[in-house]
């Protein structure tokens, strides 16, 4: 097998979604928590597609591919309510949106 | 044919009770009474025919059994919901649906403007009917039932005037009381079950001999029914809830704290007689327990004032007279004195309930007097009933007494010890009686009858009381001529088949001869009585105060049983109900609410602190499965 060992494409993976979780975690603009959710998600899909690989297995690979398309549906939503926000003239921070309703 | 008349006789006050029950206010007072007592009288004419019938069949086949189905069939069990009509049980059909007609027909009119009347006569319609369940049944556990009955319409009865304390008070004390007994009986039924596979009467006396060589298992029995008969029929040392049963109206105490319902007791010791007679020792206790009761409520009837507690203590005097006759094995005599003792008692309750009616609610004797001429039908109807009550000839009570008195005469050594307790219970039962009616009727009217007289317009009620008691009078003057000794005995020799005749059956000229010195004791307690109380100037003798104290019963029963209960149920409030169950409750409640809003703190609705959550929870799930792998 060409290239570097499974383990530094676990670290890698594992440093991706490390960085997307704390953004989740410490930013509070909404639009820089969707990005940091990609972060994450993109995170698992290299280690699910690295193992994928040293088991010479499909599957992680399709697994992958659900989760990329549940990323986008995701963001559709996600930008959606933040544009929405933005018409409305309220203020882009997701601490203040801690009630479903007003 | 018999069988149809006894299960109408059965089934009629039934009838009348889910009438009057489920049409509530459709039906007028009044025609709740008119039923009531048409649904007794229909039993009675039923029981009238049935009986009627038995005397058409041949001495020896007078026990018609009629099943109406199967009840409980097992392997083991096989009860039957059947009815027996046998010479025993019909003397007893005639004497419950009949008294109690008259007793029904008369509460239309002494409780007539009360409220509730339609509650009191689906009351005592029910009463009729358990009580007629008890006499027909033809195994131990429909006569259960009936027994059961007969106990929760008795509290219902007494407790029928739910506003006052002491009514309630009575009533619990009459249910508590009974169900001792119930529980006892319960207990022979299963011993007789293991023992005999069946509860048929027929079956189980048929095996009595069988069970007899068991001693213990027979005397366990005999003394299990043999405290049932006492519970029930108020005898020492179960007898204190029935002077205080006299809390409930006065024709109930008539129908069932005299003529019926205590009479149970005798009736079973009568029915289940092939058992006591394996039993000898128990028997002889059924006729001790009945001379102790004998002197022990006559004496404290001497010193009542109140004068339906009199007539109280008397019933369980003259019923003391029933167990010894049928200790000793006197089966028929028992049941004659059963008769017309519920004549009799009837008769004078429900007099005493006529005077009670015209003094307005008093019931107090020494706040009557006088009363001769104001009700003098009902003094010649409260005479009549006292001199059946003393033995007085030709009444009814001198012939059924003086029958007992002789078969325990002409007994054995033990016999006649008894016999001599019932000697000195005739001067005893002379003397109380005579002093209920002179100090209620002769002598001077009281003050405080003067005054309630003219207040309440003092008359001897309205027809539906008046004719009742005439009916009883009549009875209780000619119900005694069923049997005379020497000349004939009907009454026994119809009994026969079901209870048979005295072991050593006294002769006639015996007889007599007892008669003549009983009827010499009862005149001298006659003379006694006369001398003390017929006038109200001369000072009463002073009364002892063990007597007024009703012998120490009731006192010795709250210090044993009454107040250690209630120390012990206040004992448990104070340190366990208040302090565990009752705190449990509140900390229940406060410990939810606390976890809620410490649960409640989580939902701050921040995504990061989510995310934390999750985060945290899935490293520990890793950590978890990376150390215990």
């Amino acid at each position: 097998m060409l290239g570097p060992g499974i383990a530094w494409y676990l670290a890698a993976g594992s440093a991706v979604f490390a960085i997307g979780m704390a953004g989740v975690m410490l930013r509070r603009n909404p639009l820089i928590m969707l990005l940091s959710l990609e972060l994450m998600l993109n995170g698992a899909n290299l280690v699910l597609i690295a193992f994928a690989r040293q088991h010479g297995s499909l599957d992680g690979q399709v697994f992958a591919l659900a989760v990329m398309a549940a990323a986008a549906a995701e963001v559709v939503v996600g930008l959606g309510l933040v544009v929405a926000m933005a018409r409305r003239k309220i203020e882009i921070d997701a601490d203040l949106l801690s009630r479903l309703r007003r | 044919m018999i069988a149809a008349a006894a299960w109408v006789c059965l089934l009629a006050p039934l009838a009348g009770v889910l009438a009057i029950a489920l049409s509530g206010n459709g039906l007028s007072r009044r025609t709740a009474g008119y039923l009531a007592t048409s649904s007794t009288a229909v039993s009675f004419a039923a029981a009238v025919v049935a009986f009627a019938l038995t005397l058409g069949h041949s001495a020896s086949d007078r026990q018609t059994t009629t099943t109406a189905f199967s009840w409980i069939e097992t392997h083991a069990l096989n009860v039957k919901l059947a009815l027996l009509a046998d010479p025993l049980s019909l003397v007893m059909m005639l004497v419950v649906s009949g008294v109690g007609t008259l007793i029904v027909a008369y509460s239309i009119g002494y409780m007539d403007g009360e409220d509730e009347e339609r509650r009191y006569f689906a009351y005592i319609a029910f009463f009729v009917f358990s009580m007629l369940l008890l006499v027909e049944a033809a195994n131990f556990l429909i006569l259960l039932i009936g027994w059961g009955l007969v106990g929760l319409s008795s509290y219902l009865l007494i407790g029928f005037w739910q506003d006052r304390p002491s009514a309630i008070a009575a009533a619990k004390k009459a249910f508590v009381m009974n169900a001792i007994g119930d529980a006892a009986i319960v207990l022979s039924i299963f011993l007789l079950l293991q023992h005999t596979g069946t509860l048929d009467f027929a079956a189980v006396f048929g095996q009595a001999a069988l069970l007899g060589s068991n001693t213990w298992v027979i005397n366990i029995i005999a003394a299990g029914l043999l405290v049932g008969a006492i519970a029930k029929s108020a005898q020492i040392p179960l007898h204190t809830w029935l002077p205080d049963a006299m809390e409930g109206p006065t024709p109930v105490s008539a129908l069932i704290h005299a003529a019926t319902m205590v009479t149970a007791g005798v009736y079973l010791v009568v029915r289940t007689h092939p058992l006591f007679e394996q039993a000898p020792h128990v028997q002889q206790t059924v006729a001790g327990i009945g001379a102790v009761t004998l002197l022990a409520t006559g004496a404290i009837a001497l010193v009542q004032t109140d004068i339906k507690r009199v007539i109280a203590y008397s019933t369980m005097s003259q019923i003391g007279y029933m167990f010894l006759a049928a200790g000793i094995g006197a089966y028929s005599a028992a049941m004659f004195h059963l008769v017309t003792h519920a004549f009799f008692k009837a008769l004078l309750f429900l007099a005493a309930g006529v005077v009670i009616h015209a003094l307005g609610g008093e019931q107090d004797m020494h706040k009557m007097g006088g009363l001769r001429k104001k009700l003098p039908r009902t003094f010649i109807a409260m005479l009549i009933g006292t001199g059946a009550l003393a033995g007085l000839p030709p009444l009814a009570g001198f012939f059924s007494k003086d029958a007992i008195l002789a078969t325990a005469f002409s007994g054995s050594a033990y016999d006649k010890v008894l016999f001599a307790a019932a000697i000195i219970g005739v001067l005893l039962t002379a003397l109380y009686s005579f002093r209920m009616l002179f100090l209620v009727f002769s002598g001077e009217q009281s003050e405080p009858a003067r005054r309630r007289l003219a207040k309440h317009k003092g008359s001897e009620g309205p027809r539906w009381m008046t004719w009742p008691v005439a009916v009883l009078t009549l009875l209780t003057a000619v119900g005694g001529w069923m049997v005379v000794a020497g000349l004939w005995h009907p009454f026994s020799s119809f009994l026969e088949g079901v209870a048979p005749a005295f072991a050593s059956e006294p002769s006639a000229a015996r007889e007599w001869l007892l008669s003549a010195v009983s009827l010499g004791v009862a005149l001298s307690g006659v003379w006694i009585a006369w001398t003390i109380y017929s006038s109200r100037t001369q000072q009463a003798p002073k009364t002892p105060k063990a007597l007024v104290e009703k012998l120490y019963f009731d006192r010795v029963y709250d210090r044993v049983f009454y107040f250690p209960a209630v120390s012990l149920a206040h004992r448990l409030a104070a340190w366990f109900e208040r302090p565990v169950i009752e705190r449990s409750g509140e900390e229940i409640g406060t410990g939810t609410l606390t976890g809620g809003r410490v649960a409640a703190a989580i939902q701050n609705g921040l995504a990061r602190t989510y995310v934390l959550l999750v985060a945290v929870g899935v490293s520990a799930i890793v950590l978890l499965f990376l150390v215990f792998r």
